[in-house]
């Protein structure tokens, strides 16, 4: 990171979220912000430019929805959203306007802190680009497009690789069906999600220790997918 | 008695006449006994007019012409005379008591029309089928002056007979054994005993036959009773019209009933979702910033602590779920949106969710390998997938194996959850469907609302699947199985189109 510390900016009405959301960002290095209502946490945003913003969908005077649009309209800031409604597709929607990602209250903080960091790394990475991608025991090369599990280098086929790529670039946030669907294929084959999710079965046999459990190429339930930067259990806390 | 008032009325005008001089008396002749008969014929009708008409000439010949005291008459002249004044008079009383036909016959229709006017103001306050009912009776029996009785329509379509009011018995007994369905149309009954007729008329809106009226139309001439039938169809027609705007009002009414019932769920919701989960979701949010504190992982009491308040919001949270799905399910509102999913992510998905209840179970996964895809909506799946391993891990004994399969049979994927636990009875298992049932044999060892099956089962319906349980009885274990339409394609024709 090229700064002594992140700002994050809490866009967020209710004080006892926004209580627990600064303590947990300041333990963890961050400096916090707090706007209280959409208008004060456009201004925020406009004047401190922060490096990362939580935005809560329920605010009083404008939808966290809009709030995204406009913050969208003149900048490529990192926005997390913090929502209630588990509705698939409202994700979608956010993550299509320009979300980065969306952690569902009542959520962990280690689980908004990863997204939060994935968000940054991926914010920050045009600068210092690391062709070399991460994730537990896969590595995947950008650059010479190649993909080693356990420093073992494994085969993919053009469209399994493909879709490993644009995971490796979004690594630890998810990416929504419809996004992977319109850049691995072309014509009509775009809007058939069953390529998909047999493609995401035949890589995880390639990727996870075991395919049928997997803990790297994740499954955001009627959203996406996601590539996990560790090894780890996916009900994150 | 007409007949002696106008004989009377002839008689008085003779003494008038015999009281002036003969002469005399004989030039008013003609003209005097024109009114006995006019009045005859415009107070009591052609009978007694005639009457009075020949008992005019009689008296006019008997008193006045020569040879007096005589009836004879021996000029031609007045004879002539007599003649034509017997043919005046009972010209002008057949004219002057077609008048007043006519008079009353329009005195007659005015009351009707007037009545039939208050009628339909009565109608126009109506605004509940009994009201429209106890206006009817009013009407009719005042208008017509008749009996009348009301049948209202039961729910089992017959007519309950009025708890007063005589009637005779053939009447009641034929309006019993009629069934109150649309269609009834009207019909008339004559008692025997009383030569009376009854007219009986349904009354009936578009949607439904609410009773029936029986009025006693009495006896009397062919033409009166369908003068009266014609007037009491006309009233049960104003009735059903009536009906007509009261069931549009019922339906507006039930409109806008159904409409707050929905606003209020809405709040409902709303509240749920706001006001207990934004305190929940704090209390998450901040045990798990005290987790993250290396103070705190230091010391195993105070973390074992901080866990407790975390896994406790998780399940207040997991009820809360409930309770809105539930609502969600009540308010007809599951509308799922079907993408093709591999049932894989869906059990893991579930699974992991609710990795901390089955976390004092072993739990065995295996996945067949052609599983085909299926096109659902995922979180409603796979939220009733965590309701059947909720149930497997509450009804089973610590310790012991929770298996989910995966398997294809005949192109549908089998999503199916065992436990080793209390089993179902046959009993309890004809009422598992059911919103909130619980089993009296867990009702006081096991917590629970009851609500979980029943919303696994309306969302698996939802999806277009079935879901069955199936025991072997008692201490058996239970298995509960979700069924699900696969993808027609192939899993290895489209692995052929990813293939590149």
């Amino acid at each position: 990171m090229n700064k002594p510390s992140n700002i994050v900016l809490l866009i967020e009405d209710e004080p006892k979220i926004r209580r627990f959301l600064r303590a947990g960002f300041e333990i963890n290095g961050f400096a916090v912000l707090e706007a209280e209502n959409a208008a004060d946490g456009l201004k925020a945003a406009t004047f401190n430019s922060p490096d990362l913003i939580i935005l809560d969908l329920a605010l009083p005077d404008l939808h966290g929805a809009e709030v995204l649009e406009r913050l969208r309209s003149w900048s490529n800031v990192p926005i997390i959203i913090l929502s209630v409604v588990s509705s698939e597709d409202e994700k979608v929607r956010l993550l299509q306007a320009g979300a980065d990602d969306y952690v569902v209250k009542p959520f962990g903080m280690a689980e908004l802190l990863a997204r939060s960091e994935a968000a940054l790394r991926r914010y920050y990475k045009t600068a210092t680009e690391n062709p070399i991608v991460l994730a537990g025991p896969l590595s995947i090369d950008l650059v010479a497009r190649t993909v080693s599990l356990n420093m073992n280098q494994i085969r993919l086929t053009r469209k399994e690789y493909r879709l490993l790529h644009i995971l490796a670039t979004h690594i630890g946030l998810v990416v929504t069906h419809d996004q992977l669907l319109k850049e691995i294929w072309s014509g009509n084959q775009r809007d058939n999600i069953q390529y998909l999710r047999i493609l995401v079965r035949k890589l995880r046999q390639k990727i996870e220790t075991d395919p049928n459990y997997p803990r790297l190429l994740v499954t955001e339930s009627g959203v996406g997918y996601r590539l996990q930067t560790r090894l780890e259990n996916c009900s994150a806390d | 008695m007409p007949q002696l008032m106008s004989l009377g009325c002839v008689g008085l005008v003779t003494a008038v006449l015999f009281s002036f001089d003969n002469a005399i008396a004989v030039s008013l002749v003609p003209i005097a006994y024109l009114i006995p008969v006019i009045v005859a014929a415009t107070r009591w009708g052609i009978g007694p007019a005639t009457l009075a008409s020949i008992a005019s000439v009689g008296a006019a010949d008997f008193f006045f012409l020569a040879p007096l005291y005589s009836f004879r008459i021996d000029d031609p002249q007045e004879a002539i005379d007599l003649l034509l004044f017997l043919v005046v008079a009972l010209a002008s009383s057949s004219l002057a008591s077609r008048l007043r036909r006519e008079t009353d016959m329009l005195r007659q229709r005015e009351k009707e029309i007037q009545s039939l006017y208050e009628f339909s103001r009565l109608l126009a306050a109506c605004f509940t089928v009994s009201d429209l009912i106890s206006a009817i009776q009013k009407y009719l029996s005042r208008t017509l002056g008749q009996q009348v009785a009301f049948f209202a329509a039961r729910a089992d379509d017959r007519f309950e007979p009025p708890e007063s009011g005589s009637m005779p018995q053939v009447v009641q007994e034929r309006i019993i054994s009629m069934t109150a369905k649309i269609g009834v149309s009207s019909c008339a009954i004559v008692d025997e005993a009383t030569q009376n007729v009854w007219l009986l008329g349904a009354i009936f809106s578009e949607t439904a036959v609410h009773g029936l009226v029986a009025v006693n139309i009495g006896g009397g001439s062919r033409e009166a009773m369908e003068t009266k039938t014609d007037r009491i169809e006309a009233v049960l027609e104003e009735v059903s019209l009536t009906l007509q705007r009261l069931d549009i009002e019922k339906a507006m009414e039930d409109a806008r009933l159904h409409l707050q019932a929905q606003l209020l769920r809405d709040a409902f919701h709303g509240t749920l979702s706001h006001e207990l989960c934004t305190p929940l979701a704090a209390i998450r949010g901040s045990a798990s910033v005290l987790a993250s504190m290396p103070v705190i992982r230091e010391d195993g009491r105070i973390r074992a602590l901080v866990e407790a308040i975390s896994d406790e919001a998780a399940e207040l949270d997991g009820f809360i779920q409930n309770l809105l799905n539930a609502s969600r399910v009540t308010a007809g509102g599951v509308n799922p949106h079907l993408k093709w999913t591999d049932p894989r992510d869906i059990v893991n998905a579930a699974i992991s969710r609710r990795a901390k209840r089955l976390a004092a179970h072993k739990v065995r996964i295996e996945f067949a390998d052609d599983l085909p895809l299926v096109n659902v909506d995922s979180g409603l799946v796979e939220e009733a997938c965590g309701q059947l391993l909720e149930n497997a891990a509450k009804y089973s004994p610590s310790g012991s194996t929770i298996s989910v399969r995966a398997c294809v049979e005949q192109g549908r994927a089998i999503l199916s959850i065992s436990d080793q636990g209390v089993g179902i009875t046959p009993d309890e298992q004809q009422q598992l469907g059911r919103r909130s049932f619980r089993s009296q044999r867990h009702q006081a060892t096991i917590p629970g609302s009851g609500l979980g099956f029943w919303i696994a089962s309306t969302f698996v319906k939802a999806n277009g699947g079935t879901i069955d349980i199936s025991s072997r009885g008692q201490g058996q274990g239970t298995t509960a199985s979700i069924t699900l339409p696969g993808s027609p394609m192939n899993p290895s024709d489209l692995t052929a189109l990813t293939d590149e």
